[in-house]
C-alpha cells in the first residue's frame, strides 16, 4: 500500500437529513477528514447503484450513501427503497471482489452533525485499511454534448 | 405421443382454427444435430417442429416483438416463469398469447454441430419439471420436488478470498466485446433505450474496455435482480464464454434469502424492489 | 517438387526469435476460446484449429483512441496516435488473409485510414494452409482455398516431420526462416462443400422487397456476434470524449445489425424493422461491397455459421436466394 495515499470517497447526502447534518458539522466547526466528496440529492432513494458501480470504475476507493433514518424519509419511502437497493449492491459488489465496506449505507439525521463527523472519520480510516480500489485504467468519460 | 408430434398438432389446430397467426417452436439446425427457433405462419410448416433435449432457447422473448399478433408459444418450465414476468410487467396481454408448456426433464449442453448427453448445469440444479403458466401442456408432468434452495456455483466462488473473484471477474470482463447478444436473448431486458447506450447521462460510451465491460454486466445483472428467471440464455450465447449465470444466480440467492421472493413464478406478484418492509433488518 | 523445408523444431526457434525482436501474434487458448493474442511463450500457440474472432483485430481493434487533444493553460496540442511496434502474425488461414485483403479495400482506399494504414505495413502475414477443414467452411466459393498462399507474406504448409515453407512476398523473404531444400509433394487439397455464389449479386438485386428478410428476421437476435466474428465486417462509431481540457477521439467496432444502428437526429429510422436490418447484412456483402470494391464481401471462414446463437446460416441463404432467382419473380 503506498504510503502517502488518500482515498478518493465520494458521499450521496439527502437534501433534507444527511446533509444538513453534514452542515451542522460544519457549522459547528467539527473537524473530519477532507477525502470526502459531497453530492447532495433530493433523496437517498435517488441514488442510482449506477452512480454508485460508476464512482468505483472512475477511481472511488469508498463511497458512502446517506439519507434519513427509516420512517423518517422527507418523501415517505425513498430510503426504504434505498435499502433494499443498497444490502443488494453491496453483496454484489462484494462478489465481484469490491469489498462489500467500501459502500457504506448510514442514515444521519438533520441533528445529527456529531454523527456525521463520526462516520465519515471512521468511514475513511476504514478506506484506509482496505487499500486503494484498484488501477484506474478508465481514460476520460464524459462525452460533450 | 412423443413431445414433437404433440406440439405438431396442437400447432395444426391452432394456425387452422386462426387462434393464433404464428406459433414459436423449435425445429432442427443446419448442423443436423441442434436446435434453432422456428416461427411457423402456415400449416405446411408445422411439420418441421421439433421437441427433445436440444431445445435450450428461451423463445418467449420473442413475444416481445409480437405484441401486435396472437402467438402461441412453446415454454419450457424456466421459460414460461419469463411469461409470468412480462405479464406482471405488463409487457404482454394475456390474451394475445398461448402458452404450449412443456414438461421437461432438461436440456443438454450443445454447441454448434455437438450434442452431449451432459445435462446443462442450470437443469442439474432444477426442480421445476412442469411449467408454471400453460395453456396446453405437452408431455406428463412429473411429481413435483420442491424448489432448490442450493446455490453451489454460488457458494463455491463466495468462498474464494476476495482478491480471487476480483482477478477472476477482471478477467471475465476483459473478453467481453459487448456483442450485446446477453441483453438481446434476455426477456427481462425489453427497455427501449438501454442505459449502456444513454449519451446524456453517460454511463458507458462505446469504448470496448474493461472497466466499460464492468460496468455493462454489473448494471445489467443489478437490473434483473429480482427478474432473472434463470433461463441461462445469456450464457449459452456469449461468444467469449462468460459465465455470466454466475452474476444472476448470485443475485437470485440474495433476493431470494433477504426478501423470500423468486422471479416469474406469478404474473401478480409484487416485485421485491416495488416494495418494501418498514421494520426489515437486511444485513 | 522440390519444396523450401522447415523442421518443427527450427520453427519453433524461429518463433522463439520472433518473440525476442518483435511483436508476435498467433492463436492461443483463453477459456476454452482460441483467439490471436500476444505470444511470450512458443508454447501457448495452439494451431489445431481457426480462432473465434477473426486477426482483423490486429489492424481495426475493437476499441482505439484515434487521438487526443490537450488543453493546459491556452496551449492546445492534439496527439496523434501511432503504430511503433513491427509486427508478425503467425497461424493465419488463407480465409482470414483474404479477409485482410478485403477491408484494405475500404480501410486504405484515398483518404486512406492512417492507423489502419500503419498497422498494416508493420505487420507482416505468416499464414498456415488447412489440413483439416471445418465443415462449415466454404473459402472456395468465394474465390479462396485452403492453400492459397495469394495474400500471405509466408505460407507454411504442414508435412509429416514440419512445413512447407512457401515465401510470397519480398517482405516475407525478408524475415524467412533458414530452410532446407527437399524432394517433397505438395499435399492434397482439402476438397470443400460448394455454395452457389455465382451471379449472386444480380440475384440480390431482384429480392430486395421479399418477404424472406423479415421471416427470417424472426429469430435473428440482433445482437453483433455475426458482426465482431467476421473477418470482413468493418462498420464502427466515433466518439469524442472529453474530460478537464482533454478530449480523446474513440473508435469501437459497430454493427448495422444493431437496433438504432442507423437512427439519425430527430428520431427517424431508416431501417427500424428486423427484416430490414438483418437484410442490410446480406445486401453490404453480396452487393453493395461488390459494387463498390469488385468482391463478394465473405471469405467463408465459417464463423457466423458456428457464432451465431439461432442459427442465422448465410450457406443456407445464399441457396435460398439462389433458388428463388432460379424460380423466377420478384
Amino acid at each position: 500500500m503506498a504510503i502517502d495515499y488518500q482515498p478518493r470517497i465520494v458521499g450521496f447526502l439527502c437534501n433534507w437529513c444527511s446533509y444538513a447534518g453534514a452542515d451542522m458539522a460544519g457549522t459547528s466547526r467539527m473537524t473530519y477528514p477532507s477525502n470526502i466528496l459531497i453530492i447532495r440529492v433530493p433523496c437517498s432513494g435517488r441514488v442510482d447503484p449506477l452512480l454508485v458501480v460508476k464512482c468505483f470504475e472512475q477511481g472511488a476507493d469508498g463511497v458512502l450513501v446517506s439519507g434519513c433514518h427509516p420512517g423518517d424519509c422527507h418523501y415517505a419511502e425513498g430510503n426504504y427503497h434505498a435499502r433494499r437497493r443498497f444490502a443488494l449492491l453491496r453483496s454484489l459488489l462484494d462478489f465481484l471482489g469490491i469489498e462489500k465496506e467500501r459502500l457504506r449505507v448510514e442514515w444521519v439525521s438533520a441533528s445529527e452533525g456529531g454523527r456525521f463527523r463520526e462516520l465519515v472519520s471512521s468511514f475513511t480510516e476504514e478506506v484506509i485499511r482496505l487499500g486503494p480500489r484498484g488501477e484506474v485504467t478508465v481514460g476520460p468519460q464524459s462525452a460533450d454534448p | 405421443m412423443d413431445p414433437s408430434q404433440q406440439i405438431r398438432e396442437k400447432a395444426k389446430e391452432l394456425l387452422t382454427s386462426g387462434a393464433v397467426q404464428c406459433v414459436i417452436g423449435y425445429e432442427r439446425a443446419t448442423d443436423g444435430v441442434t436446435a434453432r427457433p422456428l416461427f411457423a405462419y402456415e400449416v405446411e410448416d408445422v411439420d418441421r417442429f421439433i421437441f427433445d433435449q436440444t431445445c435450450s432457447h428461451n423463445l418467449t422473448r420473442y413475444l416481445l416483438d409480437k405484441r401486435d399478433k396472437d402467438t402461441a408459444v412453446v415454454a419450457k418450465p424456466c421459460d414460461s416463469r419469463a411469461i409470468n414476468l412480462l405479464l406482471n410487467e405488463k409487457q404482454i396481454q394475456r390474451e394475445r398469447v398461448f402458452v404450449i408448456g412443456v414438461a421437461c426433464q432438461g436440456v443438454v449442453e450443445t454447441e454448434w454441430n455437438h450434442v452431449t448427453e451432459r445435462l446443462q448445469t442450470r437443469c442439474e440444479l432444477c426442480r421445476q419439471h412442469t411449467p408454471v403458466i400453460y395453456d396446453f401442456l405437452v408431455g406428463e408432468a412429473p411429481e413435483e420436488e420442491p424448489p432448490s434452495q442450493a446455490y453451489p456455483d454460488v457458494s463455491q466462488i463466495e468462498a474464494r478470498p476476495i482478491a480471487e473473484r476480483r482477478s477472476l471477474w477482471e478477467g471475465h470482463f476483459s473478453r467481453c466485446i459487448r456483442c450485446y447478444a446477453c441483453r438481446q436473448v434476455c426477456p427481462g431486458c425489453y427497455c427501449t433505450e438501454c442505459f449502456v447506450e444513454q449519451l446524456d447521462p453517460l454511463w458507458a460510451g462505446i469504448r470496448i474496455a474493461p472497466p466499460e465491460n464492468e460496468i455493462w454486466h454489473t448494471i445489467r445483472a443489478f437490473h434483473l435482480a429480482g427478474r432473472c428467471i434463470g433461463c441461462n440464455e445469456c450464457e449459452r450465447v456469449c461468444p467469449v464464454n462468460i459465465p455470466l449465470s454466475l452474476l444472476n444466480r448470485k443475485l437470485e440467492k440474495e433476493v431470494d434469502q433477504l426478501f423470500g421472493f423468486q422471479a416469474g413464478l406469478s404474473a401478480e406478484a409484487l416485485p421485491p424492489f416495488a416494495t418494501f418492509e418498514k421494520e426489515e433488518i437486511l444485513e | 517438387m522440390m519444396a523450401q523445408f522447415i523442421s518443427k523444431k527450427d520453427l519453433l526457434a524461429w518463433l522463439e526469435k520472433l518473440i525476442q525482436e518483435r511483436t508476435l501474434i498467433a492463436p492461443a487458448r483463453t477459456n476454452d476460446l482460441l483467439l490471436f493474442q500476444l505470444i511470450s511463450r512458443v508454447d501457448d500457440i495452439v494451431l489445431n484449429s481457426n480462432t473465434e474472432l477473426s486477426p482483423k483485430e490486429c489492424f481495426f481493434p475493437a476499441t482505439e483512441t484515434l487521438f487526443t487533444v490537450r488543453t493546459n493553460e491556452g496551449h492546445t496540442e492534439l496527439v496523434a496516435e501511432t503504430v511503433d511496434r513491427e509486427t508478425v502474425i503467425f497461424g493465419l488461414r488463407p480465409c482470414d488473409a483474404m479477409g485482410i485483403a478485403l477491408i484494405d479495400r475500404p480501410f486504405l482506399a484515398e483518404p486512406a485510414d492512417t492507423l489502419y494504414g500503419q498497422h498494416r505495413a508493420r505487420t507482416i502475414l505468416v499464414g498456415l494452409a488447412c489440413s483439416q477443414p471445418k465443415g462449415e467452411c466454404f473459402c472456395t466459393s468465394l474465390g479462396g482455398g485452403p492453400d492459397d498462399a495469394t495474400h500471405l507474406d509466408i505460407l507454411l504448409t504442414e508435412v509429416e516431420d514440419g512445413y512447407i515453407v512457401q515465401a510470397v512476398t519480398e517482405r516475407g523473404k525478408e524475415i524467412l526462416p533458414p530452410v532446407a531444400e527437399r524432394e517433397l509433394p505438395l499435399p492434397p487439397t482439402p476438397s470443400l462443400e460448394a455454395i452457389p455464389t455465382e451471379g449472386l449479386p444480380e440475384v440480390m438485386k431482384r429480392f430486395f422487397e421479399a418477404p424472406y428478410w423479415s421471416r427470417l428476421a424472426d429469430r435473428c437476435l440482433h445482437c453483433n456476434i455475426c458482426a465482431y466474428v467476421c473477418p470482413t465486417c468493418y462498420c464502427f462509431d466515433v466518439r469524442d470524449y472529453s474530460t478537464k481540457g482533454t478530449v480523446e477521439r474513440v473508435r469501437s467496432w459497430e454493427s448495422c445489425q444493431s437496433p438504432g444502428f442507423t437512427r439519425i437526429a430527430g428520431g427517424y429510422d431508416p431501417r427500424p424493422t428486423k427484416g430490414a436490418r438483418l437484410r442490410q447484412r446480406f445486401y453490404h456483402k453480396f452487393l453493395y461491397f461488390p459494387e463498390q470494391f469488385g468482391a463478394l464481401g465473405c471469405v467463408g471462414c465459417g464463423r457466423c455459421i458456428r457464432a451465431c446463437p439461432v442459427n442465422i446460416d448465410i450457406r443456407e441463404i445464399i441457396s435460398d436466394i439462389q433458388r428463388m432467382g432460379a424460380k423466377g419473380g420478384a
